[in-house]
């Protein structure tokens, strides 16, 4: 695996050389440029994808914190750990969490944490809908979409070295940039892609747990029906694809998987006895 | 306390929320694609929704009452405000936290824009976190008291 990384680091070092005719060949220069493509193209493994998920879960703790009630918090562990169970990734450390806030939003942290707020729950019907909206979390974690652009950001901001120091010592400067690059790609969003593809795989996840695979479309169709102008879903709003348009992809794409399971539970009264104090 | 759980399944069995048909589709008399058509709803058609069931909908429309694919329609009646949420939710706010829960968005913490990326570490609350946390057996056995069976489904191509 070393070799190949060096081979290929050594390729782009030899094409840049000749793209810019660079009039010396000076191997400490090629070494070094070897050696900085071999960081850049290493992959985070699933300690440090946990590392990085339970710092930056910290953060977002900080933003706004839990929900002060044991059994509403375990409820919807039971739930989401459900369904990561019918998942590629069943083992991962994953943990739910019910954030104290009026806004209507989920994140999924890298390494298996899904947060939900208190005011996207408060709009559900029934434990379908919950299932839909987690499973939708629990694939960005699956297909590593927050990790990559981690990555992917981090290798711009982080010149050189930094990325693996920032992996290695987590108590140093450039972990702490890391973690901030990563709690900061939160207000930004992921590619629209990636959102498209967490609503397919996230009505699968649903589907496989049991439910009634309409929860999330029918959260969507909740979330259609904000207004714009509601401050509580601003940042859902500029983060994510709007409403309809969601919807119009799931109808265009996932019509037989939708019908084929729809008859499924929606455990409604469950829902409502543990939402409620 | 009765009394906020009936107004938290209000939403669910008395909507009556304004919806749009966005494309053309059949008005059935029940939630199946088998049964009887009731009328051709037109797109653009204004109808109200006052009930939800999977992938259905039960709307009121000039054309009569039956039950239309959730799909072929989008809440809300073109750049109206919005229905429902906000107070109910609001209210439910205050009982719930003893707060009107607006503070939030006027405090230093909040998960506005701003305030995520300026967030810092809350290393109590993440113990808590983690200790909520359920293991694969407790969920397994969760799912068998709702009575939920696992279905092989695969992810589409």
């Amino acid at each position: 695996m070393k070799i190949l990384l060096l081979l290929a680091g050594l390729a782009v070092a030899a094409g840049a050389q000749a793209q810019f005719r660079m009039p010396s060949f000076d191997i400490n220069k090629m070494v070094e440029t070897v050696k900085n493509v071999g960081k850049a193209v290493k992959e985070i493994d699933e300690p440090e994808e946990i590392a990085i998920g339970k710092d930056v879960a910290s953060r977002l703790l900080g933003a706004a914190p839990l929900v002060a009630d044991a059994r509403l918090q375990r409820y919807v562990n039971h739930v989401g750990r459900w369904l990561a169970a019918q998942t590629e990734r069943p083992d991962l450390p994953w943990q739910f969490g019910v954030l104290d806030s009026p806004n209507v939003n989920a994140f999924a942290v890298p390494g298996g944490t899904i947060f939900i707020t208190r005011g996207l729950l408060e709009r559900m019907h029934n434990e379908a809908e919950l299932a839909g909206v987690l499973g939708h979390e629990i694939v960005h974690v699956l297909r590593k979409h927050h990790l990559k652009a981690i990555q992917k950001g981090a290798q711009s901001s982080l010149a050189g070295d930094a990325m693996s120091m920032a992996l290695k010592d987590r108590a140093g400067p450039a972990r702490d940039k890391l973690i901030a690059f990563g709690t900061e790609m939160y207000s930004r969003g992921l590619d629209k892609g990636d959102e498209l593809e967490a609503d397919r795989l996230g009505i699968v996840i649903a589907a496989r747990g049991g439910y009634d695979a309409y929860g999330l479309p029918s959260v969507l169709q909740t979330l259609q029906a904000i207004s714009a102008q509601d401050s509580a879903i601003a940042l859902m709003f500029k983060t994510h694809p709007a409403p309809g348009e969601r919807l119009d992809a799931l109808s265009e794409k996932m019509q037989p998987v939708l019908d084929a399971y729809a008859s499924q539970p929606q455990l409604a009264e469950r829902f409502v006895r543990q939402i409620k104090k | 306390m009765k009394c906020l759980a009936v107004l938290l399944i209000l939403p669910a069995i008395a909507l009556a929320e304004p919806a749009t048909v966005i494309r053309a589709t059949d008005l059935k008399q029940a939630p199946a694609s088998d049964s009887d058509t009731v009328a051709a709803l037109a797109e653009q058609t204004a109808v109200e929704v006052l009930e939800r069931k999977s992938g259905w909908m039960r709307v009121k429309s000039v054309s009569g009452d039956g039950w239309v694919r959730m799909l072929a329609l989008r809440l809300g009646s073109a750049g109206a405000a919005k229905p429902g949420a906000s107070g109910l939710s609001q209210m439910f706010n205050v009982a719930r936290t003893g707060t009107s829960g607006t503070q939030v968005t006027t405090g230093v913490r909040g998960l506005d824009a701003e305030q995520i990326a300026n967030a810092q570490p809350n290393p109590a609350e993440l113990a808590k976190l983690e200790k909520f946390a359920a293991d694969r057996d407790a969920a397994s056995g969760f799912a068998t008291q709702g009575k939920l069976t696992p279905a092989a489904v695969a992810y589409p191509k």
